[in-house]
């Protein structure tokens, strides 16, 4: 046969042109979106079983549609609803315990950048609402009675406000936490290689079939463009930015992103995004940098473990922590 | 045996085949990266799709949902929102959509928009905003 090699090479390369039409055949991937949380929510998934994919997906829409039913602050039948409509002290479900504790943690870590105490402000000023306002100094300390990094206190199920009428808002944390549980359950059903992207806050769950998912950040003042992509997988990625959610007013733009010190917008940042383990760290970080502004915010996003973060300040400088260098292309 | 030896039993006709299939193969391997991007765009209204059409036929057209019909333009290929029924009209100034993968939205009026095609051909796979 190796007399007369013809035969061999053309073995090679069918062999080569089978693997290759091979590849494709392997694994499909199923997108499919829902509007969850007053938002538009994207899951990609890759598998071999197309139906269970789907299946998967479903069971992931409806876990994140029950739990935006226990922590919306707009349902009045809600958990937090309900916990901050309580005087005392107001047993909550194992979730919520959960997701407040890490709320909790956060302020502390932040120094009260970021506040789980802000739903009087944030009706106040109603961003993104029919009728915005900018309200003055005695209703924004009015909004602000009992917030803070005290504000709650947790004890197994049970908690207790540092200030009766203390209204709770999971704004800058929940959707994180709902798209981490999404994920698990598409984790437990053997999904290795997802995405769920919640407007724009996303968890990954392993690669995009053996590459890196290549996220783009959007540009803060340009709404058709990119100013960096990051190229990552396993990760959690939650973007804030003044440009989300805006009235202007004689020219000066007031965004949902309240500094809970003053119960004004905070204006040190134009966006701040986080990378980290899981969504619910990420998106809660995300707001306390932003608040904090770039310097102190950078510092807090340097000084945790396995969180990384970009920041354009104010004046339109960009930052990076310095462990992202390696996943990070500026535009 | 060595690669010289071989290649010199090799008839000429041998060679021009070989020639050709190493062509064919590569060119296989490479036919997926120059798939064209964003080829459509799908509506979808209340968990439904509604419509579907193709990007590179600039065409106006409108969907219904809960508060009204939202119009909406493909023109250059790209789709976007001209006209909603909702209060704050962040679904007009989310702009265009033209690469694969991305996603336009109008949250109380319950539509969403998306382009599918091959998303080797977009600069990203997910938008962190």
């Amino acid at each position: 046969m190796f007399n007369r090699p013809l035969i061999p090479i053309l073995l090679i390369l069918l062999v080569a042109l089978l693997f290759w039409l091979r590849q494709p055949a392997g694994e499909s991937m199923v997108s499919r979106t829902a509007l969850v949380m007053g938002t538009l929510v994207e899951i990609k998934a890759y598998g071999e079983d197309r139906a269970q994919l789907e299946e998967t997906i479903d069971t992931a829409f409806n876990e994140m549609v029950r739990l935006e039913q226990l922590f919306s602050s707009h349902l009045p039948e809600s958990e937090i609803s309900r916990l901050s409509a309580a005087t005392g002290s107001f047993a909550v479900s194992r979730e919520t315990a959960v997701l407040l504790e890490l709320g909790i943690e956060m302020a502390r870590l932040s120094d009260g950048a970021f506040d789980l105490g802000l739903g009087r402000l944030k009706d106040l000023w109603d961003i993104g609402g029919e009728n915005p306002q900018i309200p003055g100094e005695q209703s924004l300390r009015r909004a602000l009675h009992g917030a803070g990094p005290a504000a709650l206190q947790l004890e197994g199920l049970q908690v207790r406000k540092q200030a009766p009428d203390l209204h709770i808002d999971l704004g800058g944390i929940a959707k994180g936490y709902i798209i981490d549980r999404a994920a698990e359950l598409l984790l437990q059903a053997g999904v290795s290689s997802a995405a769920v992207n919640a407007g724009g806050d996303i968890r990954l769950l392993g690669d995009r079939q053996g590459q890196d998912w290549r996220i783009g950040i959007q540009h803060p003042r340009e709404s058709d463009a990119t100013m960096a992509t990051l190229n990552l997988r396993n990760r959690a990625v939650v973007t804030s930015g003044d440009y989300e959610r805006f009235f202007v007013r004689d020219g000066i733009r007031y965004h949902h992103l309240f500094d809970p010190q003053n119960g004004r917008p905070a204006r040190g940042c134009q966006s701040v995004t986080v990378v980290a383990a899981d969504a619910a760290s990420a998106d809660a970080l995300a707001t306390a940098a932003f608040v904090l502004g770039p310097r102190a915010g950078l510092d807090l996003l340097e000084q945790l473990p396995d969180v990384e973060g970009l920041l354009v300040t104010a004046d339109g400088r960009r930052l990076a922590t310095a462990g992202i260098e390696s996943a990070l292309e500026w535009h | 045996m060595a690669l010289g030896e071989l290649l010199q039993r090799l008839t000429r006709f041998d060679r021009y085949l070989i020639l050709c299939l190493s062509l064919l193969v590569g060119v296989s391997f490479l036919l997926p990266f120059g798939r064209q991007a964003g080829a459509r765009l799908i509506v979808e209204a209340d968990n439904r799709t509604v419509f579907s059409a193709p990007l590179d036929t600039p065409r106006q057209f409108a969907v219904e949902g809960p508060l009204g019909m939202t119009r909406m333009e493909v023109r250059n290929g790209a789709v976007r929102v001209l006209h909603s029924p909702c209060p704050q009209k962040i679904c007009i100034g989310l702009g265009e959509a033209r690469r694969a993968g991305d996603l336009l939205a109008c949250v109380p009026n319950r539509i969403v928009v998306r382009i599918e095609g091959d998303v080797e051909g977009a600069a990203y796979d997910l938008l962190s905003r």
